[in-house]
């Protein structure tokens, strides 16, 4: 039984590593970018009247709510298999 | 003051206290007083986190900001909201699964112990407090800037109703006077947005337009630069802004307030949602007020720029919408001190009343009667140092308590659930150095001291305002060197691995 937690555990943590490094850099970017590259991040983006400042800026938003959502969902399938564990345990 | 202004503060007033009524006749046990015995559902405590979270200063100070100083204004924002997934990816859950009712008991599971628990108390206590007399002190100024009420009756009134809530209703009622207060000021500056869009007959480009001609600095406006000039400084800001929430002891306390790590979860992501549409509105306001007013009117009025808001809502909806505004932002700032107010209170009462005077012994109801006097303590004392600091730079003090909390909470959490060596003096030190650091480099800065209007009047030591990129290294530096310095005899990994597994999936709690 422990073994198998620890199993879900290990694979929980090579599934956030990533995600988290993603996030760290994702957003320092952002500053650094600013900070080095500014007049590139002025230029005009793909997407016309918006430079790449700010649809870097606006990025954010989203990428907050679709690492949450990933995350949520992952984690949905590790409380099943941690509950499907716990109940085997019990019986 | 007129009849609207006073009726919409009646109002809320009223239905507040209303709120802690209901909320007072369930607050029988401390369960229910620290933690609202986890009854709330994940979305009613998203919108609590929102609610415990965006200040009045988010709310006026950042659309002042952007109508100011553009998109740097806008950047500010995206800080606040990335770091809730700092918080979702590594500390709520193992922070649900570890505490009971305060950040004490969540390292105290770990490493038990007197010290421990004074170290979190101490913390805890700090950061909260310090937190609060700004927000009281900012609060009297505003309502003297919208209303015209005198400083000191605005403080006691506001300080008044946060002790009211807390010492009758505990956070049953703080939840919910946060919840209403999301909703409001959510459907509030969504109105307002959509106003102001229709002033521009709902076309961007005429609104960009404008926006261009109502500020001095042009098409420069929409280019980053003109709030954060040295690269370092934006760095260590945006580094506070992003670790600092998952030091706050208001913010995590709340994961207590829900059932399981599936709420948690859905929680943060609902306050994730609110806040990150909140600021993406509070864009829309600072633009429509530079759009429609001008920088030189906003200037007029107060050269902060926090009256932003209020003046965009007189001008497109008059003194109704005005009133209505001043409205949410009197709720903003009486939800935000009220979370204030129960975060200190359980860091006295259960950390150092319960678990250190009197040793864990003490009865049900002498807890509920000690948390609630607390809760009376340290509301008055807190509205009395507002009422005698009238004339502080409070700004300071808001962004310190991100840096502190960077610098110290976090490390401290962060350690003690995924770091394997980690001992009890190492929380200890890492507590000690991250406290004093940022404080330190806070006395020693251009805050502090400045050439011009510093309380010391001499070159700063640490040019930085945020010295978050120096404070939170040493903050881990600290717990680290404590850790090692300390190790004596090498202990078998089982009972961290006992430890790590209740952090993750709570199962010692849920036998316990």
């Amino acid at each position: 039984m422990d073994d198998k937690i620890s199993l879900i555990m290990q694979e929980k943590k090579r599934f956030l590593l990533p995600m988290l490094i993603f996030l760290l850099v994702f957003y320092f970017m952002l500053p650094l970018s600013l900070a080095f590259f500014p007049e590139a991040m002025g230029r005009m983006s793909i997407i016309p009247g918006l430079s790449w400042g700010w649809l870097y800026t606006f990025l954010q938003i989203p990428m907050t709510w679709l690492l949450g959502w990933m995350y949520h969902q992952k984690s949905k399938k590790f409380d099943r298999e941690l509950e499907e564990i716990r109940r085997k345990g019990l019986q | 003051m007129n009849l609207t202004y006073f009726l919409f503060f009646i109002c809320i007033i009223v239905c507040t206290l209303i709120i802690t009524y209901w909320a007072a006749k369930r607050s029988t046990t401390t369960n229910r007083f620290y933690t609202t015995a986890g009854s709330l559902t994940g979305f009613q405590n998203g919108m609590a986190i929102a609610g415990d979270f965006i200040s009045a200063a988010s709310f006026l100070g950042i659309v002042g900001t952007i109508a100011i100083n553009g998109y740097d204004g806008f950047l500010y924002s995206i800080g606040f909201l990335v770091s809730y997934l700092v918080v979702l990816f590594l500390i709520a859950e193992p922070v649900h699964h570890l505490g009971k009712y305060s950040l004490g008991d969540v390292v105290c599971s770990r490493f038990p112990g007197i010290e421990m628990r004074w170290m979190m108390a101490i913390g805890t206590f700090m950061i909260s407090i310090f937190y609060m007399i700004p927000q009281l002190v900012a609060s009297g100024f505003l309502l003297r800037l919208l209303l015209d009420i005198d400083y000191s009756i605005s403080v006691a009134v506001i300080g008044g109703l946060m002790t009211v809530y807390v010492v009758f209703g505990g956070m049953v009622a703080t939840s919910w006077v946060q919840i209403v207060k999301t909703i409001v000021l959510m459907s509030g500056t969504f109105l307002l947005s959509l106003i102001v869009f229709s002033h521009f007959n709902w076309s961007m480009t005429d609104f960009m337009q404008r926006v261009q001609e109502g500020t001095p600095l042009g098409e420069q406006f929409f280019q980053p630069g003109h709030l954060f000039g040295n690269p370092l400084e934006f760095l260590s800001l945006q580094l506070a802004l992003v670790l600092g929430t998952a030091g706050l002891p208001h913010i995590l306390i709340r994961l207590f307030t829900v059932r399981n790590s599936l709420e948690v979860r859905r929680s943060l992501m609902s306050a994730t949602w609110i806040i990150g549409l909140f600021y993406i509105m509070t864009l829309v306001l600072g633009l429509g007020t530079v759009a429609i007013l001008g920088y030189h009117t906003l200037i007029g009025a107060d050269a902060t720029g926090n009256l932003a808001a209020p003046l965009l809502a007189r001008e497109v909806g008059g003194d109704f919408l005005l009133a209505f505004i001043s409205a949410i932002a009197f709720t903003t700032i009486v939800a935000v001190v009220a979370g204030l107010v129960i975060s200190a209170t359980t860091a006295f009462s259960h950390d150092i009343y319960h678990h250190i005077l009197k040793k864990g012994k003490s009865t049900e109801k002498e807890q509920l009667v000690a948390a609630r006097w607390t809760a009376l303590g340290i509301g008055l004392i807190s509205t009395l140092f507002a009422l005698r600091l009238e004339t502080i730079n409070v700004t300071f003090l808001v962004s310190m308590t991100f840096v502190v909390a960077a610098s110290s909470i976090f490390p401290v959490l962060l350690l003690t659930i995924y770091w394997k060596r980690f001992n009890k003096i190492g929380a200890i030190t890492g507590m000690l150095s991250g406290l004093l650091a940022s404080v330190t480099l806070l006395l020693l800065g251009p805050n502090i001291m400045n050439v011009d209007g510093g309380w010391i009047q001499r070159e700063a030591v640490i040019p930085l305002y945020n010295p978050g990129i120096i404070a939170i290294p040493l903050g881990f530096l600290g717990a680290m060197i404590g850790t090692l310095a300390a190790r004596k005899e090498k202990k078998d990994n089982a009972e961290f691995r006992e430890f790590f597994k209740r952090a993750q999936t709570g199962s010692g709690r849920e036998s316990a």
